[in-house]
Order: C-alpha cells, then structure tokens, then sequence
C-alpha cells in the first residue's frame, strides 16, 4: 500500500533491474511449451468442513515453463496453489480426494518429508512478508534451516540471489538493516531471492505483483522469464495482460473446477469453452 | 496528554469568537481542561509514588546504612545484639544493641538464586506453552488453557507455599534430589549441585516454587503476544519448508521479543520480591550463603518476614532500621533488573518492525 502511496519509491525498487531487460527479453514467452510434466493433479477435490472449494481438478503443469492461473475471485486458485506445497494441511476442517503428483509421485506418499517437499515447491505470496532479521539473514534464512549454506557462506549466497533478483545494488551497503525499511516492490524481491536461495524446482506465484506498483510489476515479471527453464513456475494473477506476458501456458478455473488448460495464446485467442471466452472477453472488455 | 493539543486548538477555535461562547462551548473547554489536568496528574503519579517510596525507606534505613556500612553487602553474621540486661551501645551516631552485626550477603545471593532458578525453570516452560496454545491446541481447548492459566496466576501465595513445603519440597527430597546429588562429577559449576539433599526445605524447592509461581504471568502475556504476531510471515518460514521449531525460533519469537523480554522481567520482578512461598520452603538460615542448590537459606524478603517479630524487640529500634536498609536493597535490585532488560532489548531488538508501513 505504501509503495503506492509513494510515487519515489518504485522507481528505486525497479531500477537495479531495468539493466536486466534486454537479457529478459531473449526468453521469449511461448516459446518452450513442450515439455515433461512435473506438477499432476488427479481429480482433485478438496474443501474445508461441508465446504467444497476445488472439485475434481485434473491439470498438468510443464517442467520448465511459466504457467498461469487464472479464473474470477474465489474461484479456487489460491487454496490449488496452496495444495501444490502442502500449506493447506492444517488448515482445520481441510478434506481431499485425489492426488497431486510430483514427478509422478504424491506429495502426500508416506515417504514424502513435507519440510523437504516445500523446499522444492517454493511459494512467493500476494503480499512481501519479510522476516524479523536482517536482509542478507532474510535471504539465507531457508537455505540455513535446510542446511544448505553454513554461517561462513552466507554472504555469498546472499549476493548471488539478491543479484539474480537484481536488488544487489540497492541493499548490497545496507545488509544488515531492516527489510522493512525497504519499499513494498523491493521486500517482494527479497522474498523472491529468499525463495530461489533454497534452490526449488516449483515456484508458486500467488499475485506476486498485485500490490506493487506497474514499474516493480514489470521487474517481476521479467524475473520471472528469467527463472524458467531451471525452475517451473505457477503464477496467479488476475491481471490477463500479465498472464499474457508472462505465461508460456494457461489454466482457468471457475468455481473450483478446471475448465480450460492449454497454450496461453491459444487460451486466449480460440478458446475452446465457452465459459473461458466469456471471462476472457470480459476480463479485456 | 495526547489531549492537550486538542484542548489547545479547542481553545483557540473558542477565543476569536466576537460574541460570548455557547454555554455548551464552554462547558466543552472546561471539560478539556479537566482532562488535560487529570491526564497530567495520572502521569506523574507513578514516579511520585516511586520517588516518595525510595525516600521514605532511603530516611527510615539511613542509620542502619550508616552503622552497617559495607559490610553490610559483604558479611554472613545476622545479630541484633545482646537484648536483656544490657544498656545500648551508642556508636557512630546511632544506638544498637552491644554486639549487634549485620551483614546481608546470604540475603543477597538467596534472592538472585532463587530467581535465577526460576527464570531457568520457568522461561522455557511459559514460551513452549505459550506457542503451543497459540498454534497447536484448538480454538476452545486453547481458551480453556488460558483460563486455567490466569486461575493459576490468581493462586494466593500461601498455599502455593504450603504445596511446596508440605508436598513438593519432600517429594523431590526423596526421589529426586539424591540421585542427582550422588551421581553429579565433582567439577565447578556442577559441584553446586553434590551435597546432602537434605528433607526438602531449600534452595533448589523455593526456586522452583517461584518457577511455578511465575509460569502463569510469563506465558499469559507471551501468549498474548504470539497471537499477535501477523499469519503472513509465520507462513512465509512454513512455506519457505522450515520446522515450526524453526518458524518459532527464527520468526515468531524474534518479531515480539522485546515483549517477551518485557513478560520474563514482569516475572522476575515477582519472584524476586515474592515472600510468603518462599518464608514458608527456605528453611530459613539468616547467615549462611547457600553452598549447594539443596541448604536451607533465604532471601531478603523471606528475612525482612521471618524477622520483622525478633527486629520489634530491639528496644534501640536498630534492626527495624536494618530491615528497613534490607527493603531499600531490594527495591534497588528490583529496579536494576528493570533497567538492565530495557537496556538489553534496546540492545539486541536491532530489527525495526513494519510500523504503520502497510506492507
Ligand atoms: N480456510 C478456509 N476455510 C473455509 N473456506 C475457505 C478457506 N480458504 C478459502 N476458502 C474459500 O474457498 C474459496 C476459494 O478461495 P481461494 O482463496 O482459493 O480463491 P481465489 O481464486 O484465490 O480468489 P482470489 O482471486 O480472490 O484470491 C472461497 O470461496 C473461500 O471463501
Ligand atoms: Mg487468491
């Protein structure tokens, strides 16, 4: 909210990025869509107490490629992301049939280390949320946890991923200081290079961008073409221009059900429902 | 005194007015000014209560100060003097008893100790129960909890006291303490824990007593303050696949640690002036430092207690006058610790938290 409110701050927070763009551009969107499949769902249905939110989705999500989901507010896009990493197993009254498939194999299997699961499945949320500890600790914070990083390692593996998010240099002078003294689109790329710092295969996205301003939005969003083919990654975004941008491939739900999953510029252009024509036609207006 | 600025603008809104003032207006001035006045007062009233309280026992102790001197602060003995058939002794400006000595030393290192231990005992219990109330145990199991919590912190000193001495100071005596005694190595710093684990009066059953005395005050407000820590970051160290150990640790104890820090000196400031539960487990020995967790001792409020009835019968009045030094000490430890964990927090909080940042 308060990067909005500040018309100086977005600027700061785009700018270590802006030289990125030409690098970003290479990877041109809908490009590499063929790929093995690395995230399955298989009928899903899940819901919290009588509540039914997600009823018998099927998707494949491509190794490699950017996917989006899309579909109206409330549609479910959130509580799948959050199945995708496991973060909705505590929620109480949560219920499910069906599987989700890693690699062809549930992330709910007995042999499954849930720690290690989300290690491999990171999450970026809607809003930044820092910790309480300095941004190089922010940013190692993970890969200490999984022990991938000792005490002496931190500064390097600090820099190498506030690089790859292209913050380095505006915090590269202040990394012991607060993450909150940072602007609203700066703390989301710390949390972003806290989140590539475990080295994950999945990135969840859920509105990564929808509280920034347009200039750290587009930063994202190019970061985000820059992560893929190393890393899969899933964005929520209710922004259809930006899953234009930013998606080699497209899943819409409505209502808790999968209705459409293909190429993003195939979704968009000659969708094959009518329910995702709809929404997309009104979505443009 | 946050009313002050409007009782000004109030004011001055009022004054430039060519006619005479509403008298609904000026009842509204009146009432600011009463306010503001009360607001003023409200403030200073504790630190005239403090200051009044530190002068009156700082005039009532001053010839016990004066007598008693430094060794006060580094002797054993404890004794008022010979009280029949003898004439008091004047010295140094102020009547005793002949062969009156105080020395406060035992009183000293009994209160640290004791708080020490239940600090040891009861931090650690009082932040794991308070986590676990907060994000483990169900919505109704969870306020139930807190209910007993605050029944156990309204328990009146005295009985917790009769429990320790009648029960649970016995009880460790016979089953626990002797294997500990006999089997731990004869090195520094574990020494303290070898000797006679004698019948339950003591050190180590008062401590813990004002560990269980001060689990409550400690894990109420620390539970209050987890709950308060916002969901987004705790999920972020979930998410990011940290143990909840770890989002404990790392995220959500950091993010209200000076409270916490705020919450274990409420609770020492408890046990370092609590008196009844620890009169009734010390086995008060007024002049002897502790040389093993298990000896009978005692602590400066225990003494100031336990002694008040011996200090009336000094006709010369000079051990009320040591009691009234003993009170001083403590309200001055008291006070320390206090300014200490300030000091600390402002210390170690390096961290500065969103506030008012919306993000
Ligand atoms: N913990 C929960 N308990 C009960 N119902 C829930 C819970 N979480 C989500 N829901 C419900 O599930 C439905 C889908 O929510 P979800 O957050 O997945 O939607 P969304 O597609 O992400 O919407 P938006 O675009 O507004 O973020 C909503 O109707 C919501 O009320
Ligand atoms: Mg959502």
């Amino acid at each position: 909210m308060s990067t909005q409110a500040d018309p100086a701050q977005p600027a700061e927070a785009a700018g270590p990025v802006r030289g990125r763009v030409d690098q970003a551009v290479v990877t041109a969107p809908h490009a590499a869509t063929a790929g093995p499949v690395a995230l399955t769902t298989a009928g899903l249905t899940l819901g919290f107490g009588t509540r039914t939110i997600l009823s018998d989705v099927c998707v494949d999500v491509r190794r490699g490629a950017v996917t989006a989901l899309i579909g109206p507010t409330g549609s479910g896009k959130t509580t799948l992301l959050r199945t995708f990493n496991r973060m909705n197993d505590r929620v109480s009254g949560y219920h499910r049939k069906g599987d989700v498939l890693l690699d062809g194999r549930s992330i709910w299997h007995p042999g499954v280390e849930v720690m290690e699961l989300r290690r491999r499945i990171g999450m970026l949320f809607q809003r930044p949320n820092p910790f309480p500890m300095s941004i190089m600790e922010n940013v190692v914070a993970g890969a200490r946890a999984h022990r991938l990083v000792g005490k002496a390692g931190m500064k390097d593996v600090a820099e190498k991923h506030l690089t790859a998010v292209g913050l380095w240099g505006a915090v590269k002078d202040r990394l012991k200081d607060s993450p909150f003294r940072l602007s609203g689109g700066q703390q989301q790329l710390l949390c972003l290079a806290r989140a590539l710092a475990v080295t994950p295969e999945v990135l969840l996205l859920d509105e990564p961008t929808s509280s920034l301003d347009p200039a750290a939005t587009q930063a994202i969003e190019e970061l985000v073409r820059t992560l893929v083919p190393d890393i899969t990654v899933i964005i929520v975004t209710h922004n259809l221009a930006q899953a234009l941008r930013v998606a080699d491939r497209t899943i819409f739900l409505n209502q808790g059900r999968m209705v459409e999953n293909g190429e993003t510029r195939q979704l968009f252009e000659h969708p094959a429902e009518e329910e995702t024509a709809h929404y997309v036609a009104g979505r443009f207006g | 005194m946050a009313s002050a600025p409007l009782a000004r603008s109030v004011g001055e809104a009022v004054a430039p007015s060519p006619r005479r003032p509403a008298p609904m207006l000026r009842a509204v001035v009146r009432r600011a000014d009463v306010v503001r006045w009360l607001g003023r007062t409200g403030a200073v009233i504790p630190l005239a209560a403090l200051v009044f309280i530190l002068v009156v026992l700082l005039i009532e102790s001053l010839p016990a100060i004066r007598y008693n001197g430094l060794h006060f602060f580094t002797t054993t003995v404890w004794n008022e003097g010979v009280s029949y058939n003898a004439l008091p002794v004047h010295s140094g400006g102020v009547y005793h008893m002949s062969g009156a000595a105080f020395g406060a030393l035992p009183e000293i290192v009994g209160t640290l100790l004791t708080s020490l231990i239940a600090l040891i005992v009861a931090v650690p219990v009082s932040i794991g129960a308070a986590l676990t109330i907060v994000e483990r145990l169900p919505r109704r199991l969870a306020s139930l909890v807190g209910i007993f919590l605050e029944l156990l912190a309204g328990i009146p000193s005295v009985i917790v006291g009769l429990f320790g001495a009648l029960t649970f100071g016995p009880f460790i005596a016979h089953h626990i303490t002797p294997v500990i005694a006999r089997n731990v190595p004869d090195v520094p710093v574990l020494s303290f824990f070898r000797g006679q684990p004698g019948s339950g009066e003591g050190l180590l059953t008062s401590g813990l007593v004002l560990g269980i005395m001060i689990i409550p005050i400690i894990a109420s407000t620390t539970r209050d303050l987890v709950r308060q820590v916002p969901i987004l970051p705790r999920e972020g160290a979930i998410a990011l696949g940290m143990s909840d150990a770890q989002c404990a640790r790392r995220v959500t104890l950091p993010w209200v640690g000076p409270g916490i820090v705020g919450a274990v000196v409420l609770g020492l400031g408890r046990a370092l002036g609590e008196t009844m539960a620890v009169a009734m487990t010390c086995g008060v020995a007024l002049s002897t430092v502790p040389g093993n967790i298990y000896t009978t001792m005692t602590t400066i409020a225990a003494t100031m207690f336990n002694y008040l009835d011996t200090a009336f019968l000094d006709g010369t009045g000079f051990a009320v006058r040591t009691i009234a030094e003993l009170g001083l000490v403590l309200l001055v430890i008291t006070m320390v610790v206090n300014i200490a964990a300030r000091w600390l927090v402002r210390r170690v909080s390096g961290i500065a938290l969103p506030v008012g940042r919306g993000v």
